[in-house]
């Protein structure tokens, strides 16, 4: 499919084992969140040569990650990563701090920056500025709806990436959740994260029902997911059915989210997006195949939502179609 | 010597902040900053607070720190060149664009960048002077040696919030709030509200403040009625090493807090900094931690009241 990109993003030489990449034209590897994950291509930086080189021979480009949210100790780090990306072959490194978008602009290197979902791209002026300092594609903070995707990127000039599917990013923070005492003293550091975690609300007025089963999420009230140094979305964003939509508003390039999700996850809705892609930009009859849809609600333990890209609550899932299997909440 | 600036919710406030001490007081512009507008204004209330202030040889600030719609940017550039005209010259942005845009077409204009940049660290300060910043608020947990930097490298003005809320997440890249519940309301003048949005709209639902139990990935609770950490604190300790620091402002969150006790806040730090700049060698910080107690006590009181409320109202949805 010429002019359309899909983007899965992996933390680590774990999460890339197994993922059927066949169905992506781009990898971003690293973890924003933290810098101690294991494998973290974004600060295990011998890993990077490896992979970059052995994804670029598969025809894949290759983007590098940075941490969200860097303190002034991260930075040096920081600097490291860019010239350890950019030797590797990487063609352009995601940002999410102004900092780390200066620091690139300075040491002139010419790795284009992309900017991430944490960078709060919300207005063209904004995007301007960071066009300015070499970013070349903008991701437009979750909150930001696809109609106001649309005048950032025509006005502002840059390309706009969307989050087609997976957890939507909701917070990030320096203090990990997941454990009890400080990181380097905590035994369940660096393994806690590699499970799923759930955040599910307490107060009576939300929730409804009886307590979640063995194996069953449900959202009774309020689902998030915590990886310790990020709250994401409890429901899973999904576009599918919105994709001739997003053709035909002009966007091309689509993210899936696969950040602490399983291998089947990331080869699997890949999988579906890449079919729903080629066949929303053929040209013929679209519609949600029925097993598309079961392998989208399959994987989504608690819904399905993508509220934020029409202007609404970020939790509703606006649509005719997948909309049925999500709870009251 | 570093300004005191404070909150000012109301008109009311405005005079009570003034009165009781601030050397400069903010207020949000009606749908631009980040409190619901309960606890903003609207612009004949800016001008008369402005006035005031000027009056008493102080300064008005107003924030339009959420971060907008690109299609407001045209309603943003119409209510700075108004209040730019009658005089004022101080206001706090968080959009990076959007303060670019205003450094060049209102030069002499003072800015500061927002709490909600999120500026933890001293490249991030040097991008937003770039960008025409002239102030930089330090994020809620920055360390002294950044603000070191931040204010000896970087050269630009420094704030620090000595009455705020270190959130879980870091403020200025939450999104939950709006997540569980946002409104679109679009006032007269054509500004959404983006209610629910704190980055937006700047009502926050405090979400992460619920109780919540944390649940494993076969079903199994792993930890019950977890808070999430998010607190409101007070500097107190820290204040003479701030002033030692340089830094420029050092500032009172509160808009949505009662009068009498904005009022209270500010004589406490006022007369704290005085004590500090009148004689540093034989200051002790003691006696001013037990008269900090009882503001303490009666600020947690109305927090408590306060959440309860907007947990609630966000179920509304």
């Amino acid at each position: 499919m010429p002019g359309i990109e899909l983007i899965v993003s992996v933390s680590s030489p774990r999460e890339l084992d197994g993922t059927e990449l066949a169905p992506f034209d781009s990898v971003c590897l690293g973890n924003p969140y933290c810098r101690r994950v294991e494998g973290n291509y974004a600060e295990q930086l011998p890993l990077l040569p490896g992979a970059v080189s052995s994804l670029r021979e598969a025809g894949k480009k290759v983007y590098v990650t940075s941490p969200a949210a860097p303190r002034g100790r991260d930075l040096p780090q920081v600097e490291r990563l860019i010239e350890a990306a950019s030797r590797a072959g990487a063609q352009a490194l995601e940002v999410h701090n102004m900092g780390v978008l200066r620091i690139l602009r300075e040491k002139g290197n010419p790795l284009a920056a992309h900017m991430g979902a944490y960078a709060n791209v919300y207005t063209h002026l904004g995007a301007k500025v960071m066009r300015d300092y070499g970013a070349v594609r903008v991701r437009p903070n979750a909150e930001v709806s696809l109609r106001e995707m649309e005048i950032i990127a025509r006005e502002a000039e840059i390309e706009v990436e969307v989050l087609a599917h997976g957890k939507i990013p909701l917070g990030v923070t320096d203090r990990c959740s997941l454990l009890t005492e400080a990181e380097d003293a905590d035994p369940n550091c660096p393994s806690a994260c590699r499970k799923d975690h759930w955040l599910t609300s307490r107060d009576p007025a939300l929730r409804s029902g009886s307590p979640p089963g063995k194996g069953e999420i449900r959202e009774g009230g309020w689902v998030l997911k915590t990886v310790g140094k990020g709250i994401l979305s409890g429901r899973d964003m999904c576009m599918l059915e919105h994709l001739p939509g997003l053709l035909s508003a002009g966007f091309s390039v689509f993210r899936i989210e696969g950040l602490y999700e399983s291998a089947a996850y990331r080869s699997e809705i890949g999988g579906v997006y890449r079919e729903a892609l080629e066949l929303a930009a053929s040209g013929r009859t679209y519609g949600v195949r029925r097993e598309w849809a079961e392998t989208v609600r399959r994987h989504a333990h608690v819904g399905l939502c993508n509220g934020y890209h029409f202007g609404k609550t970020g939790r509703l899932y606006i649509g005719s179609v997948l909309q049925k299997g999500n709870s009251v909440l | 010597m570093a300004e005191l600036l404070a909150s000012g919710g109301t008109p009311e406030m405005v005079r009570a902040v003034l009165d009781n001490g601030a050397d400069a007081v903010y207020v949000g512009a009606k749908g631009w900053s980040r409190r619901r507008a309960q606890y903003e204004m609207d612009d004949d209330q800016v001008l008369v607070s402005a006035e005031y202030a000027r009056s008493l040889g102080k300064i008005l600030r107003v924030a339009f720190n959420t971060l907008p719609a690109s299609r407001e940017i045209p309603l943003l550039l119409a209510k700075v060149e108004k209040f730019t005209s009658a005089g004022i010259r101080d206001f706090i942005l968080t959009d990076v664009g959007a303060m670019r845009e205003l450094s060049l077409r209102f030069p002499g204009i003072r800015i500061h960048a927002s709490v909600g940049c999120t500026i933890i660290n001293s490249d991030d300060a040097w991008f937003y002077k770039d960008a025409g910043a002239t102030r930089i608020v330090a994020e809620c947990r920055m360390g002294r040696e950044e603000m070191r930097r931040i204010r000896e490298e970087v050269g630009v003005g420094l704030e620090v919030l000595v009455h705020a809320t270190t959130c879980y997440t870091l403020l200025g890249r939450c999104t939950m709030s709006s997540y569980t519940r946002q409104e679109s309301r679009v006032d007269a003048e054509g500004k959404n509200h983006f209610l629910g949005s704190p980055n937006r709209g700047g009502l926050c639902y405090r979400v992460c403040l619920a109780e919540w139990n944390q649940v494993g990935e076969n079903g199994e609770t792993e930890a019950e009625r977890l808070i999430l950490p998010n607190q409101a604190y007070f500097l107190v300790d820290d204040i003479p090493a701030l002033i030692d620091l340089g830094v420029d402002t050092i500032k009172i969150q509160g808009r949505e807090y009662s009068v009498p006790l904005v009022g209270r806040m500010v004589r406490f730090y006022r007369a704290l900094i005085d004590a500090y700049m009148e004689d540093r060698s034989s200051f002790r910080i003691d006696p001013w931690k037990e008269q900090m107690a009882g503001i303490v006590s009666a600020r947690d009181g109305e927090r408590r009241e306060k959440t309860k409320g907007l947990i609630s109202e966000s179920l509304g949805a």
